[in-house]
């Protein structure tokens, strides 16, 4: 897997993380800032699971493809759900709910490079 | 805005993050679990039924505290007791005796591979469940 996307993916999870983290402390639900950095953060998602699949569908050495590709599914699917349940509602512990995506992204691409590592 | 603890809702407020965070847990034990019965079942059965268990109950504990279904509270309330009975009965028989499963479940060691988080869950779960209870 390229190391780069990675290394980004990792840094821009857990900077959103720290981004939702201030709003909370400042008690401001989220914005179109806030939505629009997770929103480039999904697209940086879509890229690694077309690039992953693709590597486990060619004869890239990949520890066990199926967990493998389950992680990159699990990451393009929990930042759009985290989002919406985040949004739905506006107090501290929904925009908190945004970390908790935010870092299990953060978890899953880690996961990620392991199991290609 | 808000703050935590509308009264009777267990899916607002500081609800919502604890239902993202049972749901994660719901996400990764059930499928963990459901590659590890498909591709090695034969290695270790019990600590991969074990697995599966752990993630029927986080499921479990995701809808009901999500406010999901006919009786969500008392869905809630089994499955974090259970939640809770069984990362302490599992913790401790596996620090006890760790040959006892050859490959790790979620609740092993209470949970010291996923940073303590499953012993730590069923008691805020708990918590949750008593600060948002109805009142009269």
């Amino acid at each position: 897997m390229i190391e780069p996307l990675q290394t980004i993916l990792i840094v821009a999870s857990l900077l959103l993380a720290v981004a939702a983290g201030v709003y909370v402390a400042l008690d401001r639900s989220p914005d179109n800032a806030l939505v629009g950095l997770a929103g480039l953060l999904e697209l940086g998602f879509v890229v690694q699971a077309v690039i992953g699949i693709g590597q486990v569908v060619g004869d890239d050495d990949v520890a066990s493809p199926v967990t493998f590709i389950g992680y990159l599914v699990a990451a393009l699917i929990v930042l759009p759900v985290g989002v919406l349940w985040s949004l739905a509602e506006r107090s501290r512990g929904a925009t908190a709910v945004l970390i908790v995506a935010a870092l299990t992204t953060a978890f899953l691409v880690v996961r990620v490079v392991q199991l290609h590592g | 805005m808000a703050e935590a603890g509308f009264e009777g809702s267990t899916k607002s407020g500081l609800g919502r993050a604890l239902v993202a965070i049972y749901a994660v847990f719901a996400l990764s034990a059930t499928a963990r679990s459901g590659v590890q019965l498909a591709t090695q079942a034969s290695e270790a059965p019990l600590a991969y039924t074990l697995s599966a268990v752990a993630g029927l109950v986080y499921i479990a504990a995701t809808l009901g505290l999500a406010e999901v279904g006919p009786a969500p509270r008392r869905l809630a309330w089994a499955a974090v007791g259970f939640e809770l009975v069984g990362v302490l009965t599992v913790g401790t028989l596996t620090v006890l005796d760790p040959e006892l499963f050859p490959d790790a479940t979620v609740w092993s060691a209470y949970g010291q591979g996923y940073g303590y988080l499953p012993l730590v869950l069923p008691f805020l779960g708990l918590a949750w469940l008593v600060r948002t209870r109805p009142t009269g």
